[in-house]
C-alpha cells in the first residue's frame, strides 16, 4: 500500500460533519432566523414589518440601562471568578498528585449538581435566617439581619460560585501547559517571584484566562435561574426582561428584538475577548 | 428480502413519524389536557382524570402540564391541528387566548352542570371549574396578632418583613389592583396602588419573581407577612411550615381559573366530557378536600373542611366575601403597569 492512494490520516472527510450540520441547521439556524423575522414586526399580532421594536429598545434609556447592568453584572462575576479561580488553578497545578484528585473533585462538584439546587442553597446561605446572618448575629457583630438575598451583591457571589468551574478548568489546562523550567530560568536570571509571575506565568496563561473569562461571562449574563432566584422579582436583567415581555405580556416582537439585541451585545463582548486573546498571544510569543 | 437501502428508508420514515406525529394525521389522537404544573397536575391526575375515564368508558387521555403562555404558543403555532384539546388559564391569559381566537365556545346548552355554577364562573367561552383565592399570609410564630385588613401590611412593625411578587404574576397584578381599589382607585386607574407600593418600601423584605418563590420565602423566614395564594399556603402548612391564611375584611381576591375547548380540536366530544367532569359536583367536592383544597364553583358542592373554616361556609357567603376583578380592563393596561413597576419601584 502506498500512501499516495490513501488520503493522509489526519485529514477527515468533511461529509462526516453533515449530520451535525443538519441538526444545527434544523434546530439552531432555523429558529434563529424565525426569531430575527419576528423581531421585525411592529405590532403584537404580527401583521406589519418595521424597525419599531429596535427603536423602542435602543432609544429608551431604561432598556439600555437593563442591557448595561446585565453586561456589567457579567464583568463583576467574571472578575470575581478570576480573582478566586486563578489561585485555585495555581494551587492545583502545583499540588501533589493525590491532592490534585481531591481538588479536581472540588472544582467539578458544582457541575454535578443541578443549577437550581446550587441556587437554592445560596438562598439558604444568604437569607434573613441564613447561615451568614445567623453567624454574624451569634458573634454579636450585627444587631439585625443584613439584607443579602435580593441584592446585586448576592447575585454576583452566587453566580461566581455557580460558574466557577467554567473559569477554573481552562485555567488549569493553561497553567499545566507552561514549561516549569521557564519559571526556574526566570528565577535564575534574577527575577523575583512576583516579577516571574507577571512577566512569565501570567502572559503564558493568557489563552486560558481569555477562555475562562469568555465562558464565565457568557454563562453569567444569561443565567436566568440564578438571576431570578437570588435577585428576586425586582432586579431586572436581560433574561428576565425578555421573559416578562414574551411570557407575561405576549409581546413576541419586542421580546424577539430584545433577544437579538442581547445576542449582538454578547457576540460583541465575545469578539472583544477574542481580540484581546489574539493580542495576548502576540505578546506571549514576542 | 429487504435490502439495506429499503431498510434505511423504512427506519427513517418510522423515526420521522415518531418525531413529527403530524405526518400520521387523520389517525385518532388521544385527548390532551394542558393543565398547570405542580399541585394542579397532581390534583388533576388523581381526581379529574379518573372521573373522566369513568364517564367515557376508559377513553385515553394525557395530561401535558405547561404554563398558560406555552399553551397559547403551542396552539397558535398549529391552529389548524392543535396539539392540545383542552386549555386551562388564569384570567389574563384566558382573555388573550379568546382574543386570539384560540378557544371554541362551550356548548352550554348540552352541559348538565353549567347552570349550577355561580354566576361569576359562567362564561360561554370557557367556564371556571375552580377559583384561586388571594388573601393575607402570615407566619403565626412571628406575627402575634392575626392581620385583618390589607392595610395591616403597612404597619411599621413589619419593617423589612413583607413579601410581594412583581406584576408578572396574576397574584402580583391582582394585589396591585386591590390596594388601588382600597385607596379609591379602580382597574382603570391604579395610580393609588403604585403610590401605596411606594409607601410599602420600608416594609418590603422581598419582591419575589413568582408566587412559588414567594411561598418558599416564608419557609426560610425571609418574610413574615404578605399577599398569598390560598392553595399554595395550605400546601406549605401541610408540610409543617408555620403559615396561616386569612381573608382580609376588604374581601379575598378571587381569580377564575377557566377551562377551554381548543378551537379546531380533533376531539371536541371528549374535550366537552373532560370539562363536564371538572364542573361536576363529584370532582369538585373531592378536589375541595385535603390535600388539594381547591375552591369549588359549583353551587351543588357543600363547602367543608379548611375552605369552610377559612374562606366561606357556602356559596352565598363566598359571593359576599370574594372580590372579583375586571381582567378585561386590567389587560388593557397591564403592560404599561409592568413597565411602570420595572422603572419606578426601586428597592
Amino acid at each position: 500500500m502506498s500512501s499516495a492512494t490513501h488520503p493522509p490520516v489526519t485529514q477527515y472527510d468533511l461529509k462526516l460533519a453533515l449530520p451535525l450540520a443538519g441538526l444545527f441547521a434544523l434546530f439552531f439556524i432555523a429558529p434563529l432566523v424565525l426569531l430575527i423575522i419576528v423581531s421585525f414586526y411592529t405590532d403584537t399580532s404580527m401583521t406589519r414589518f418595521g424597525l419599531d421594536q429596535y427603536a423602542r429598545f435602543l432609544l429608551d434609556p431604561f432598556s439600555l440601562g437593563v442591557l448595561g447592568s446585565t453586561l456589567w453584572l457579567g464583568v463583576k462575576v467574571t472578575a470575581l471568578c478570576f480573582i478566586l479561580g486563578f489561585p485555585l488553578a495555581w494551587i492545583y497545578v502545583r499540588a501533589p498528585r493525590w491532592a490534585q484528585g481531591i481538588l479536581m473533585l472540588v472544582v467539578v462538584l458544582p457541575l454535578l449538581t443541578s443549577v437550581v439546587v446550587r441556587t437554592f442553597s445560596w438562598i439558604v446561605i444568604l437569607g434573613r435566617q441564613g447561615i451568614i446572618n445567623n453567624t454574624l448575629l451569634g458573634l454579636g457583630l450585627i444587631d439585625a439581619p443584613l439584607r443579602l438575598l435580593y441584592t446585586e451583591g448576592g447575585v454576583v457571589w452566587a453566580l461566581a460560585q455557580v460558574q466557577m468551574p467554567l473559569m477554573v478548568l481552562p485555567l488549569i489546562t493553561a497553567l499545566s501547559r507552561i514549561e516549569p523550567n521557564l519559571e526556574d530560568a526566570s528565577a535564575a536570571l534574577g527575577a523575583g517571584a512576583w516579577r516571574t509571575f507577571f512577566r512569565v506565568t501570567l502572559p503564558l496563561s493568557l489563552p486560558g484566562i481569555i477562555a475562562g473569562c469568555l465562558l464565565t461571562f457568557a454563562a453569567s449574563i444569561t443565567a436566568f435561574i440564578t438571576q431570578s432566584l437570588v435577585g428576586g422579582g425586582r432586579m431586572l436583567f436581560m433574561p428576565m426582561y425578555l421573559y416578562q415581555q414574551s411570557s407575561t405580556l405576549n409581546n413576541w416582537p419586542f421580546a424577539a428584538a430584545i433577544s437579538v439585541i442581547f445576542l449582538i451585545a454578547v457576540l460583541g463582548a465575545v469578539t472583544l475577548f477574542n481580540f484581546l486573546g489574539r493580542l495576548a498571544r502576540g505578546t506571549a510569543e514576542a | 428480502m429487504l435490502n439495506r437501502r429499503q431498510m434505511l428508508t423504512t427506519t427513517l420514515a418510522l423515526g420521522a413519524m415518531h418525531l413529527f406525529p403530524g405526518i400520521s394525521m387523520g389517525q385518532a389522537r388521544r385527548l390532551v389536557f394542558a393543565t398547570f404544573t405542580g399541585s394542579w397536575e397532581e390534583a388533576h391526575r388523581d381526581v379529574l382524570v379518573p372521573a373522566f375515564r369513568k364517564a367515557t368508558n376508559n377513553a385515553e387521555m394525557a395530561l401535558d402540564p405547561m404554563l398558560s403562555v406555552d399553551q397559547i404558543a403551542k396552539v397558535t403555532a398549529a391552529r389548524a391541528n392543535p396539539p392540545i384539546d383542552v386549555m386551562l388559564h388564569d384570567p389574563g391569559p384566558a382573555l388573550v387566548a379568546i382574543g386570539q381566537d384560540l378557544a371554541a365556545p362551550y356548548p352550554v346548552a348540552q352541559s348538565a352542570h353549567y347552570k349550577d355554577l355561580i354566576s361569576d364562573a359562567q362564561d360561554p367561552m370557557g367556564p371556571a371549574p375552580f377559583f384561586q383565592v388571594v388573601g393575607i399570609t402570615y407566619n403565626p410564630e412571628k406575627v402575634k396578632t392575626p392581620p385583618t385588613s390589607w392595610a395591616d401590611i403597612w404597619k411599621p412593625e413589619f419593617k423589612g418583613r413583607v413579601g410581594i411578587t412583581n406584576l408578572n404574576s396574576t397574584l402580583g397584578t391582582g394585589f396591585l389592583v386591590e390596594i388601588a381599589r382600597m385607596k379609591g382607585g379602580s382597574e382603570a386607574n391604579v395610580d393609588a396602588g403604585f403610590k401605596a407600593i411606594e409607601d410599602l418600601k420600608p416594609n418590603l423584605g422581598a419582591v419575589a419573581a413568582n408566587p412559588g418563590q414567594l411561598a418558599t420565602l416564608y419557609q426560610q423566614g425571609q418574610v413574615d407577612i404578605g399577599p398569598g395564594n390560598f392553595n399554595a399556603i395550605q400546601i406549605l402548612k401541610a408540610r409543617g411550615v408555620p403559615v396561616e391564611f386569612v381573608a382580609p375584611k376588604e374581601g379575598a381576591i378571587a381569580f377564575k381559573t377557566t377551562i377551554h375547548i381548543v378551537k379546531n380540536s380533533p376531539n371536541p366530544e371528549l374535550a366537552f366530557k373532560l370539562i363536564e367532569a371538572s364542573l361536576s359536583p363529584e370532582v369538585q367536592s373531592k378536589l375541595m378536600d385535603s390535600p388539594y383544597l381547591i375552591v369549588p364553583t359549583n353551587t351543588k358542592v357543600k363547602m367543608g373542611g379548611e375552605i369552610a373554616k377559612v374562606l366561606a361556609k357556602d356559596h352565598d357567603e363566598m359571593k359576599k366575601k370574594f372580590v372579583f376583578q375586571d381582567w378585561k380592563k386590567i389587560n388593557e393596561q397591564r403592560s404599561g403597569w409592568i413597565e411602570k413597576f420595572n422603572r419606578d419601584i426601586k428597592i
